[in-house]
């Protein structure tokens, strides 16, 4: 087995606030292989967004990536490089597309010039060659006229267009990594479905390895080959993406998965997880699932559980792993919202 | 963008015009004559008074001066000078480059400094040399301009005589110096006002551009120029800059009052022979055509600053540049 | 789980004062302003001798600062630092008395504007950009020169009337986000009176942004009265005030260069400390909005 291009071992990412030591990201590990996109699932607040600034070092304090947090990637552990390495490998090595196309883009700077300027600064090109590399990659993301849109400002373009030219600045330098946050929240559904496709085409030309972050099922099923599911700050479960849409084993996977709506189906109201997340500053000593879990007894208020292997490549932090037959005996979660009816 | 300019433009005639009505209203709202206390100066005759008073039409109706007044205006004519024994246009018209000179130094001076200090602070954020910066802009933003003009030309004429004391050349061996040697003898006469009132302009600037580069640093593009492996200082001066000049555009635009002010006091200090030296002996002579003409054509550069000024944020903002 | 008690809202001034004493340059500087408002204020107490007292002209006159004399004396043999301490009296009740005059008017012309809109607003706003083109300054000089002799009162009115163009912009926008919003058009479905909504709704968010008006209102007529007192149309002799002790020595500025340097000192330190609270108020009530 080829090693992977992205090795995450324990990865954890405290915030110092005033309330308390916030544990957005509370032991994290996965890999990324080279040429594989990988999706990471979760409601917000989870920690997926920290884990992904996390790899950039893009934490700024009061939170800091805590010792002993492994980012291996091309030979080089990224939560103890130097600065100057790091800035060398952003937007080079490994680069990120956010979710506001709309904001993310200097409005005072002309779209080429602010792709360009990756090329400037990382492979040392001059004006003209950085110009007309930037033009070539706004070609590829499918931008029609890419010549005198290059030429443009943020504020001519649509939301659309300003993702593409946000993932034409990802990938000018051809890194081996991108990682998408959210890359179409902010978009019309029919500009979503365009910009997962060129994603997943781009992907397949250049070779690259995508994370792709997201709340979205659909949105994974679409184009990820593997998907981890993250809750208050620790993977909960992780398979490949037909084995977890077939037998999600995690109960807030579960949950997720029967919360989407179906299209076809008559339906009165949407399922909805009852509860809320813990807050990250006091999270709970055994299963942190267990008061919004329609199947958790004693031992899974009291015992934090591990990663069990759940068979097929597929393994689930769950109790249930334990004890199946628990799952047989559903109940009301032990948090109830007012006027919400049970599950 | 030439509608842009071309509404800007009619909206500072009509400002001009609101001003001059202002004017022409203080003039006479005040009680007896408007030139009462020239006219009851002795040494004024009274056949002058009489000439004076037929030839401004003070003994007309108000609505006929008032007409007459605008029509003069537009003629650019602001009146007579008592004290000076000349047009007020032609003895504020002599002065003005003086003035203009002084303002554009400290405009310039001001802001270049200013930003400097602010991207020096910006860059440090929160550490001492910060805090220091800040205290000291802060002092020098709240220090009277001239009571800076008078501790500086104590200091650096009288106790250490490095410049001149006052006055925009030497009186006296200006003439017999080589063209070198007046452009040095210029410069040194203008180094202090111009210090002064420099100073006092950066301090204002340096606290907005420290409020405006703070204010534009938690963007979304500021991230995105992170991702892209940029140097925080590259950061500072490429993307967060070039976006918070836009406010300082605008500060410019609103600093046209409070530099005309300064200069007046500072020209008063230094005696340096400009428009604000000129209204402020007025005052002491009591000329009132001068002073009123000086508020006229004071108020005119503000407005006309001001305009510069939004143009200019037009032109430096693309998302205004009319695409 | 215990619940909680019900706590009394806090009002938008009680939060952004609170926030304002959260930072220690902030208290220090209250407490600065503090002294110096007590030195105004019992300035007959602690004056050594009497301000306009000139007992003599010969031996005592233009004395550097001494023990006798902590500030020295002036070209009439008077006392400065019994001068400086009764400006200070003067110089923040003018201050003060003038920026009420501007926060009335301020606030008035910028309610009417924005409450009746449409053309009146436009003119009016009009005329506030003039208003706003002539410097403070030259348009007091225009005033005060047409006017010699005048009394406190007057240059109080007139450097109140010379100050309140920002406010009222301030004002007029809250207004009229107030006409628009949601909750007014809900308050008059349930038959609320105009008064009532003007108490109830616009004065407890126009009580931030005059606070900051006024603090630094003062601060700008301390500075503005002692230059046009320095150019001899402020306050009139004998009665101090800041600008005027200048004035009285400026004409030996080397000489006497403690006739400048203590009355400005103490300006700058009043200036400085109510810069510092109105920005901190500011900063307080823009970081909770």
């Amino acid at each position: 087995m080829p090693s992977p291009l992205l090795s995450i071992r324990d990865l954890r990412t405290w915030f110092y606030t005033e309330g308390g030591i916030a544990k957005a990201v509370d032991g994290v590990s996965f890999d990324v292989g080279a040429g594989e996109t990988v999706g990471i699932v979760g409601e917000s607040g989870c920690g997926k967004s920290v884990t992904a600034l996390s790899i950039l070092r893009l934490i700024q304090p009061p939170g800091r990536i805590e010792s002993g947090s492994v980012i291996e990637f091309e030979g080089k552990n990224l939560a103890t490089l130097d600065d100057d390495e790091m800035r060398r490998i952003r937007g080079n090595r490994i680069s990120m597309i956010f979710q506001e196309p709309m904001s993310a883009l200097n409005p005072v700077f002309t779209v080429g010039d602010q792709v360009a300027e990756v090329a400037r600064i990382h492979a040392g090109l001059g004006r003209r060659k950085a110009w007309d590399l930037a033009v070539e990659t706004l070609a590829l993301t499918g931008i029609p006229a890419p010549e005198d849109r290059a030429k443009q400002y943020p504020h001519q373009l649509s939301g659309g267009m300003r993702q593409r030219v946000l993932i034409a600045m990802a990938l000018i330098m051809k890194p081996a990594l991108v990682i998408a946050d959210e890359p179409t929240t902010a978009l019309d559904v029919t500009i979503q479905a365009q910009i997962l496709d060129l994603l997943v085409n781009l992907q397949k030309e250049f070779g690259t390895s995508i994370l792709m972050i997201t709340h979205d099922l659909g949105v994974v099923a679409e184009t990820t080959s593997r998907v981890i599911v993250m809750y208050a700050g620790e993977i909960v479960e992780q398979a490949s993406v037909t084995e977890l849409f077939a037998r999600p084993h995690h109960p807030y996977t579960e949950g997720l998965m029967h919360s989407m709506p179906h299209i076809g189906h008559d339906q009165e109201r949407l399922n909805v997880i009852p509860g809320t997340v813990p807050a990250p500053t006091n999270w709970p000593t055994g299963c942190r699932f267990a008061d919004r879990c329609p199947y958790s007894w004693d031992l899974t208020l009291h015992d934090h559980p591990p990663l069990y292997d759940v068979g097929a490549g597929h393994i689930s932090r769950c109790h249930l792993a334990k004890e199946p037959e628990r799952r047989n005996q559903p109940h009301p979660p032990l948090v109830v919202e007012e006027g919400v009816d049970a599950a | 963008m030439i509608r842009y300019i071309a509404r800007r433009l009619a909206q500072a005639a009509v400002i001009v015009a609101i001003v001059a009505t202002i004017t022409f209203a203080l003039i006479h709202i005040a009680p007896g004559d408007p030139f009462s206390a020239v006219l009851d100066n002795p040494n004024v005759s009274e056949t002058v008074r009489q000439t004076l008073r037929a030839q401004y039409g003070l003994d007309r109706p108000i609505p006929e001066q008032f007409v007459r007044y605008v029509g003069a205006l537009a003629h650019g004519e602001l009146g007579w000078s008592f004290s000076h024994d000349r047009p007020v246009l032609e003895v504020l018209g002599s002065a003005l480059p003086n003035t203009l000179l002084l303002m554009v130094v400290a405009l310039v001076g001001g802001f270049a400094l200013g930003i400097f200090v602010a991207l020096v602070q910006v860059a440090r954020r929160g550490s001492i040399a910060d805090r220091i910066l800040g205290g000291i802009t802060l002092l020098f933003f709240s220090m009277p301009d001239f009571w800076l003009a008078i501790l500086a030309l104590l200091a650096l004429t009288y106790w250490l005589p490095i410049f001149p004391v006052g006055g925009a050349v030497d009186p006296v061996m200006h003439e017999y110096m080589s063209l070198g040697g007046r452009l040095l003898d210029r410069l040194k006469h203008l180094a202090l006002p111009a210090l002064t009132l420099t100073l006092l302009a950066s301090a204002t600037v340096a606290r907005y551009q420290r409020a405006a580069l703070l204010d534009v640093l938690p963007a979304d593009y500021i991230r995105t120029a992170r991702l892209k492996g940029l140097t925080e200082r590259q950061i500072l001066r490429r993307h967060a800059l070039r976006n918070a000049l836009l406010p300082i555009i605008t500060l410019l635009g609103l600093s046209f009052p409070a530099l005309l002010t300064g200069a007046f006091f500072i020209e008063r200090i230094f005696a340096w022979p400009g428009m604000g030296y000129a209204v402020v002996n007025a005052i002491s002579t009591r000329d009132y055509p001068l002073v009123v003409g000086g508020v006229i054509i004071g108020s005119i550069m503000v407005t006309v600053g001001s305009l510069i000024a939004d143009l200019l944020y037009a032109w430096a903002d693309p998302r205004l540049r009319g695409h | 789980m215990a619940t909680e008690v019900a706590r009394p809202r806090e009002s938008p001034l009680g939060i952004t004062v609170r926030g304002l004493l959260r930072q220690r340059s902030s208290r220090v500087a209250l407490i600065l302003l503090g002294v110096i408002v007590l030195i105004g204020l019992l300035a007959p107490l602690l004056a050594p001798y009497d301000p306009a007292a000139q007992p003599d002209i010969v031996g005592l006159k233009s004395l550097p600062p001494s023990l006798a004399h902590p500030f020295g004396t002036d070209p009439y043999s008077r006392d400065v630092l019994s001068r400086v301490l009764y400006g200070a009296r003067l110089s923040l009740t003018i201050g003060i008395l003038a920026t009420f005059v501007s926060l009335t008017v301020g606030v008035a012309y910028g309610s009417v504007a924005g409450y009746l809109g449409g053309v009146v607003d436009g003119v009016m706003m009009r005329v506030l950009d003039a208003l706003l083109s002539i410097p403070r300054l030259l348009l007091l000089l225009g005033v005060l020169v047409a006017w010699p002799h005048l009394s406190i009162g007057a240059l109080i009115l007139f450097l109140g009337l010379t100050g309140w163009f920002g406010l009222s912009r301030i004002v007029r926008g809250q207004v009229l986000a107030l006409k628009h919003a949601e909750f007014v058009t809900a308050a008059q479905a349930l038959g609320a009176s105009r008064r009532r909504i003007l108490v109830k709704h616009l004065l407890p968010n126009l009580v931030s942004p005059i606070a900051v008006a006024a603090t630094l209102g003062v601060a700008h007529v301390i500075v503005l009265e002692a230059g046009l007192s320095f150019l001899g149309i402020g306050v009139p002799q004998p009665l101090a005030s800041w600008g005027n002790i200048i004035q009285d020595g400026v004409d030996q500025i080397a000489t006497l260069w403690w006739m400048s340097f203590f009355p400005g000192l103490f300006m700058v330190l009043t200036v400085l400390t109510l810069n510092i609270l109105g920005e901190a108020l500011r900063d307080s009530y823009e970081r909770r909005s």
